[in-house]
């Protein structure tokens, strides 16, 4: 099966909000973390946000990327459009 | 609301709007997970689960003193809690406690009870990381939690298996390091 492959700008639509899915992309892998409880509505903690890239952000984040191992990859993100 | 208070922290470039909204939700925590570990303890019972109840119930009363000492700090920083129940359970920083589908599966029941303390763990990391040398009040208060946290989650580790942490049950009071915020 082809990946699908996401832009920044195809990605920023799945925000997780007005019920959009919540994907979130780190290193590369876009995940789907809509099902997560610390995901609602597209926002995590109040500091992070559904829909973009956070491979910088989870370097000051307080959890190893270990965690989204419990997510699916629904693809992958190509940054031609950066 | 502690004016002058809140203006310290502002001037330090803390976003004490974000910091309080933090602070809610781990409020939420420590409130959500005193009810869903009673319905652990509860349920904690036959050979195996009676040897964790004390535990269960040590932290579940920790984790309500948690709440009660959060609070206070949320207010003097200008915040507030919701005035809706199901809306404060809804924000909690971490996600529901919930007893296992098969609640005599005592290793499912220690996962539950595990996971929500490391949940803790690496949320009060995050606020002492954010305050330490700028918020001297919450950065003490999510210390001391802290200390707590690691604590149940120690206990409740040992129990998997996964290693010995030198620690014991509680004695004497609870809330050994929290409770200079509750007196």
């Amino acid at each position: 099966m082809q990946e699908r492959q996401f832009t920044i700008a195809e990605l920023s639509r799945y925000n997780g909000k007005s019920g959009a899915p919540a994907l979130i992309a780190y290193h590369g892998l876009v995940y789907d973390v809509s099902a997560s409880f610390l995901w609602q509505n597209g926002s995590h903690w109040v500091l992070h946000g559904a829909g973009a890239d956070l491979t910088d952000e989870l370097v000051d984040a307080p959890h190893s990327a270990e965690l989204l191992k419990r997510f699916p990859v629904v693809g992958i993100l190509h940054h031609a459009d950066v | 609301m502690a004016k002058v208070a809140r203006e310290m922290v502002e001037k330090t470039g803390i976003d004490v709007d974000q910091l309080v909204a933090l602070l809610v939700k781990n409020a939420s925590a420590e409130l959500t997970t005193f009810y869903y570990y009673t319905i652990l303890r509860v349920n904690l019972i036959g050979l195996e689960g009676e040897g964790l109840k004390e535990i269960a119930e040590t932290a579940r009363i920790e984790d309500r003193n948690h709440f009660e000492a959060l609070t206070p700090r949320i207010y003097e920083l200008g915040g507030k809690l919701p005035g809706d129940m199901k809306v404060f359970h809804d924000i909690s920083a971490c996600p529901p406690a919930s007893l296992p589908a098969d609640p005599t599966d005592i290793r499912a029941m220690l996962n539950v009870l595990v996971e929500a303390e490391r949940c803790a763990v690496r949320g009060y990391t995050y606020l002492c990381n954010l305050t330490a040398g700028k918020d001297h009040r919450t950065y003490d208060l999510c210390l001391a939690i802290l200390n707590e946290e690691i604590e149940h989650e120690a206990w409740f580790s040992e129990f998997l298996g996964e290693g010995p942490s030198g620690h014991f049950l509680r004695r004497g009071d609870t809330s050994p390091w929290v409770g200079k915020f509750l007196r």
